[in-house]
């Protein structure tokens, strides 16, 4: 990875002072991705965010890869990591009935309180909304979780694989005649913070206009069928129900992957228009092929694909994506390598986007993260701290954000509260 | 609603509509602003009745909901005035367009905020508004492949392959209408609005789940697996074919999923389609005996053939019934028409209807995006028509009847 434009900030946890976010306070009871990546869109700018976690119950992304040099452990992912940088790591075995107590007072405490346990769970404790609102009536409250509180499929609990499923996503992708394969992983998970932080943001706003509460039921799936809106659309106006085809596309050819000359290289185009055409064909000084019929326009591009992307991809072939990219890019063509792990850290405009950030790490030594995806002009992001080992700040939310006095503590942890 | 205090001016095109849609859907009056011959985005298909025409586009119909519908010539220099004017009495603009171009007309974060300095501006562009690639031409594929996400899904050794439905830009403007609000909330303590800068390049990048992180931390590149993910030296399966179609099965061990898997070899076991050895498995600790060499890694295989007998033989209800009787990570490859016709979302009173002019029956859209104790979100507007609301929202500048057909015939509005 090329450092040039990254620096090693040391990992010094705290209630953050500054920031769009500072004096706002978040209980994160969710975890692996859709909820955790909300809340650390509001850690990166100033919130307080407790993330409470459990020994008894490893938290499932700390077994997820990618791995610090390959290397597992629970201290050791990546996307755990990426996850959780800038939030306190309050450990609590929510199995007894002190930690309960110590939730309900970090409710009390917290402005939103978020949660991905399936529904009957927070109902069980007697910590539904309806509850929670008598003790803290301005509390905003999110539960997020595959099919929302109510309905036949409520109860059916999962990971975002399994969303990406059954939220219609895997169904989308894939090459015709085979088995779909859909997009890399929990992809349902990517979605939904899209919608809860900005309902969430919208609600401490509303909040702080009115003094009310809210609670926040949202079912993953349906929040994720807003990115694909005009497919359904298609289907109850045209009958129509996407197939698998590839990196195909309605309104472009060529279009698609094209192999590179590297190990496992690919480089991305997409010609939109005629005007592309004639610029890619000159690109691969081929310009007797704009005289082509089988390739005149968009139509005839589609009716001879094959033959089309045989051809482009004859030509990348003897050529790195990176070159056919610059080349491509010059005339004008969209074109892209398909970027690895390693092209990503070194890709110029990522490394000029700040896009990874290399901190402390009481474990690694340092370690990387990605940046706050939005660049704000007045309230920056500020990374703070490393992702938190589990309990690693139990003494500075006990002690200094409850109150909690060394007789409490020592009660909690023989009541084995704190594990 | 929550955000019914707030006004947006939606400058954008396709490439940023969603996040004006979801400030809409929480409250915001929203005045979407198009060209005088209709936005860009009216030209995405697929159209309704398959019939092009620039109020059958549902791309249109899908993203420019609970947005009122203004036209505006933007290099025009009227109507360039009269963007600021609108400006000046919003909270947010939101714009999509190639960097530069909105400065060049005046009507960049620069030069609106100096004469509003509440304003929030965010820009939603591919690659941010500066740097190196900021020239790129960009299309959807290209983002997913600039950004990380692509280089994951896929058959290994074959091409990449993407999700059909664009999804990019949506990444973008989901990231933007989060930033948006964050901004909003500093305004009050900072008092004043700022410029809100995203890169759709960088807002796909979550769609990587972190994997995009292997080569900075030292971890080897994530390998690509169709139907499945590498897990150490195995391959955990994921999309499984049933008797009628594909469903996902999560089946791996260790601590998170071992007890389901095991769960799974009890239901195999009682259907007599697994041996007693197999379900007594320690599918907690099974991933060290392979590591370590104790049982030979040609077991997994045969494990996952055993699975696989199994479930080519059942229908996808059957397995999915059965998966929430006994707990199981079973759940059906749902197409877009069985979304389109599930109970659940029928049962949630999800979907939404509105009539839409250029179509003879009511049309169904997807419901609110989350359920609110209070203020819910509400469709109260389908998507606006070429300039329909020029009259009511021209008349706040004091614009009249009169003003408006002048400025049509100077090819303003």
């Amino acid at each position: 990875m090329t450092t040039a434009e990254t620096s090693v900030l040391p990992s010094v946890p705290g209630v953050p002072s500054e920031g769009a976010l500072a004096g706002v306070k978040v209980l994160d009871l969710m975890w692996v991705v859709a909820g955790p990546t909300a809340t650390r869109a509001m850690a990166d700018f100033g919130a307080t965010v407790i993330r409470v976690e459990s020994a008894n119950r490893i938290e499932t992304a700390r077994g997820i890869g990618p791995f610090h040099n390959n290397e597992q452990g629970p201290d050791h992912s990546g996307l755990f990591g990426n996850m959780n940088i800038n939030k306190l790591g309050l450990s609590l075995n929510l199995a007894t009935a002190e930690a309960r107590d110590v939730l309900l007072d970090l409710i009390k405490w917290c402005d939103v309180l978020s949660e991905s346990f399936s529904p009957r769970a927070m109902r069980a404790w007697g910590m539904d909304y309806e509850s929670l609102r008598e003790i803290k009536p301005d509390l905003i409250m999110l539960s997020t979780c595959l099919f929302g509180q109510a309905g036949p499929l409520s109860r059916v609990a999962g990971f975002g694989t399994m969303g990406s499923a059954i939220g219609g996503y895997i169904a989308l992708a894939g090459n015709p005649g085979e088995a779909p394969i859909g997009p890399y992983s929990a992809y349902t998970d990517y979605l939904s913070p899209r919608f809860s932080l900005p309902t969430i943001m919208a609600a401490l706003d509303h909040r702080d206009r009115t003094g009310e509460g809210l609670y926040i039921d949202q079912a993953q799936a349906e929040s994720s069928l807003h990115f694909m809106s005009a497919a359904l659309l298609d289907y109850t106006i045209n009958g129509r129900v996407p197939q698998l085809v590839g990196n195909a596309d309605p309104d472009m050819a060529p279009h698609g992957c094209y192999r590179a000359s590297g190990d496992d290289d690919w480089v991305a185009i997409a010609v939109r228009n005629d005007a592309d055409w004639a610029n890619l064909c000159s690109a691969m000084g081929m310009g007797e092929l704009t005289c082509d019929d089988r390739f005149a326009d968009l139509s005839a591009r589609k009716a001879n694909e094959d033959e089309l992307n045989e051809i482009v991809g004859g030509w990348t072939a003897d050529r790195g994506a990176l070159e056919v990219e610059y080349m491509l890019q010059a005339f004008g063509v969209p074109a892209h390598a398909v970027s690895n792990s390693a092209a990503s850290a070194d890709d110029p405009q990522m490394l000029h986007r700040g896009h990874f950030i290399r901190m402390e790490h009481p474990v690694h030594g340092e370690t990387a993260f990605e940046a706050a995806k939005g660049q704000m002009s007045e309230t920056p992001p500020s990374y703070r701290s490393a992702a938190p080992s589990i309990g690693r700040d139990n003494d500075l939310v006990l002690r200094e954000i409850l109150g909690y006095d060394d007789e409490r503590i020592a009660q909690l942890a023989i009541a084995d509260a704190l594990t | 609603m929550l955000l019914t205090p707030y006004r947006v001016l939606d400058l954008t095109d396709q490439r940023g509509m969603l996040a004006g849609q979801i400030l809409a859907d929480l409250g915001a009056d929203v005045i979407c602003v198009e060209p005088p011959g209709g936005s860009s985005a009216r030209a995405v298909g697929p159209f309704a009745g398959d019939d092009p025409g620039p109020d059958r586009s549902l791309y249109w119909w899908a993203y420019a909901r609970n947005k009122r519908g203004i036209t505006c010539n933007l290099d025009h220099s009227e109507g360039q005035h009269l963007i600021r004017q609108l400006a000046a009495t919003a909270d947010f603009v939101l714009e999509s367009d190639t960097p530069g171009v909105m400065d060049a007309r005046g009507l960049g974060y620069a030069a609106l905020s100096a004469e509003h300095e509440n304003l929030i501006y965010t820009s939603i562009s591919a690659f941010g508004q500066t740097g190196p690639k900021v020239t790129y031409e960009a299309t959807d594929l290209i983002l997913m492949a600039a950004g990380g996400p692509l280089i994951l899904s896929g058959g290994a050794g074959e091409a990449p392959v993407r999700v059909s439905v664009p999804q990019a830009w949506f990444h973008a403007s989901g990231e933007a209408a989060s930033a948006a609000l964050i901004a909003l909330y500093a305004r009050r303590t900072i008092g004043r609005g700022q410029h809100v800068d995203i890169s759709a390049q960088q807002s796909v990048a979550a769609a990587s789940m972190s994997a995009n992180l292997a080569a900075s931390i030292g971890a080897v590149e994530t390998a690509r697996v169709a139907g499945g993910m590498a897990v150490g030296p195995f391959t955990g399966k994921l999309i499984w074919e049933a008797a009628d179609g594909f469903i996902s099965l999560t089946f791996l061990f260790g601590a998170g999923i071992g007890p389901f898997s095991r769960r799974l070899f009890e239901w195999m076991y009682d259907e007599g389609e697994c041996a007693v050895e197999d379900r007594d498995l320690d599918w907690i600790g099974l991933g060290a005996e392979f590591i370590s060499g104790q049982r030979p890694l040609s077991e997994w295989d045969r494990l996952l053939s055993v699975v696989g007998d199994f479930i080519r033989k059942r229908s996808r209800d059957e397995l999915f019934t059965e998966a929430q009787a006994r707990s199981l990570l079973i759940v059906p490859v749902t197409t877009v028409d069985e979304l389109a016709d599930s109970e659940q979302f029928e049962a949630r009173d999800f979907w939404r209807e509105h009539d839409m002019p250029a179509w003879p029956e009511p049309v169904r859209f997807p419901g609110p995006f989350v359920q609110l104790s209070a203020n819910q979100l509400e469709y109260r507007r389908r998507a606006p028509n070429i300039g329909e609301h020029n009259a009511e929202v021209y008349a706040e500048l004091g614009l009249d009847a009169e003003d408006l057909a002048h400025l049509q015939e100077r090819g303003v509005i």
